[in-house]
């Protein structure tokens, strides 16, 4: 199982940044062509980009580029650049099923032109017109996870970010429209890097909302992460059992599994896995 | 007269303008070690164009040489932003 619990957001046009990106093992390292870059660097950040990902040893992280919202005249061009050497598309400011569609037959014309197999889309709701079309972006056949972000949405509405009670909202919101889907739901970065301890239960909250990861801005904040995304004893315990239960009927051919004089049904095995797979452990 | 990169520690920073000349100007505070493999880098990326080429080297890895020589040269050739 892919896991997604940490996305570090790298600045597309600084090398020195991007050079030892491999050494920090967060599980996504996204390559950042949007509001790092200013606008007078965009033509040389892609080009970057396009060879980082072709150069830089990314160990075992995935590799992701944000590129530019598609109400700008840049997000194709930098698909051009980035689409044969890319995993995972970032795209912010989503607002449509439309919109990925348009997104989606580009990449496929690049894709096809470079022989290479369909890239992965993550999708960025980050306005209201895209959190009511959330649940429908969601289905697109590229996405693979859903995430948010709040400074637009909370300035359409005119209300500080850090009082707008209107996110615990967004983010149920955003993890119903993924989950529905069977997509990964993401939650937005905590950007207070010297706070450890709120970062661990920001992580936290952000686990028992039902996300599967959250974004970072900084090397330290992944193992912080991390550590708050592992199950405890005890759940990891119960899962193993579980999964050990269901190899084991398997192996006699049996279609149902029991433990302990239970059945377990295919949703709590499911759990078991993905708790496993956070608990680092096959 | 196009430019590329940034002054920044990792990076390089190149400048293409036209002259009636070929002429290749390297400044790297590593001169010593890596001019020459520079030199080769800046050659064989741009030995087709007639211009002057500046490339100041803040200690960039020759990827990073590579982008910032690619990204003036596909600016000097018309490209736009």
């Amino acid at each position: 199982m892919k896991l997604r619990r940490t996305r570090l957001y790298v600045p597309g046009n600084n090398p020195h940044l991007v050079e030892n990106v491999g050494l920090y093992e967060a599980d996504c390292l996204i390559l950042d062509l949007e509001d790092s870059v200013p606008i007078d660097q965009k033509f040389d950040a892609r080009i970057m980009v396009k060879y980082a990902l072709q150069h830089v040893d990314f160990g075992a992280s995935e590799k992701w580029v944000r590129i530019n919202s598609m109400d700008t005249p840049f997000w194709s061009k930098d698909l051009e650049e980035v689409i044969p050497y890319v995993q995972v598309v970032n795209v912010p400011k989503v607002e449509s099923y439309e919109e990925l569609d348009k997104l989606s037959e580009k990449m496929h014309e690049i894709e096809e032109k470079h022989g290479v197999e369909p890239r992965k889309i993550v999708p960025i709701i980050e306005t209201l017109r895209g959190l009511v079309n959330a649940r429908e972006i969601a289905k697109h056949e590229r996405v693979v996870a859903m995430a948010w972000g709040g400074e637009d949405l909370t300035a359409e509405l005119g209300i500080p970010k850090s009082k707008a009670l209107i996110l615990e909202h967004v983010r149920a919101e955003i993890v119903i429209a993924a989950k529905s889907q069977g997509k990964m739901a993401l939650d937005t970065v905590y950007s207070n890097i010297r706070d450890e301890e709120g970062l661990f239960e920001y992580a936290k909250r952000a686990k028992y909302m039902g996300f599967d990861g959250v974004g970072v801005l900084h090397p330290n904040q992944i193992e912080i992460v991390h550590k708050a995304f592992k199950p405890d004893d005890k759940e990891i315990e119960d899962a193993r059992k579980i999964v050990e239960a269901a190899e084991k009927a398997m192996q006699e051919g049996k279609g149902v599994i029991a433990l302990n004089g239970r059945m377990i049904d295919k949703p709590v095995l499911e759990r078991a896995k993905k708790i496993l797979a956070f608990a680092e452990v096959d | 007269m196009v430019e590329a990169g940034t002054h920044e520690k990792g990076d390089a920073w190149v400048l293409i303008e036209p002259s009636e000349r070929r002429e290749v100007i390297v400044k790297s505070k590593l001169e010593r070690l890596y001019g020459n493999a520079i030199r080769e880098t800046i050659e064989s990326m741009t030995s087709n164009i007639k211009a002057k080429i500046v490339v100041e080297d803040y200690g960039a890895l020759d990827w990073v040489l590579r982008a910032r020589v690619e990204s003036a040269l596909r600016k000097y050739r018309g490209e736009q932003q």
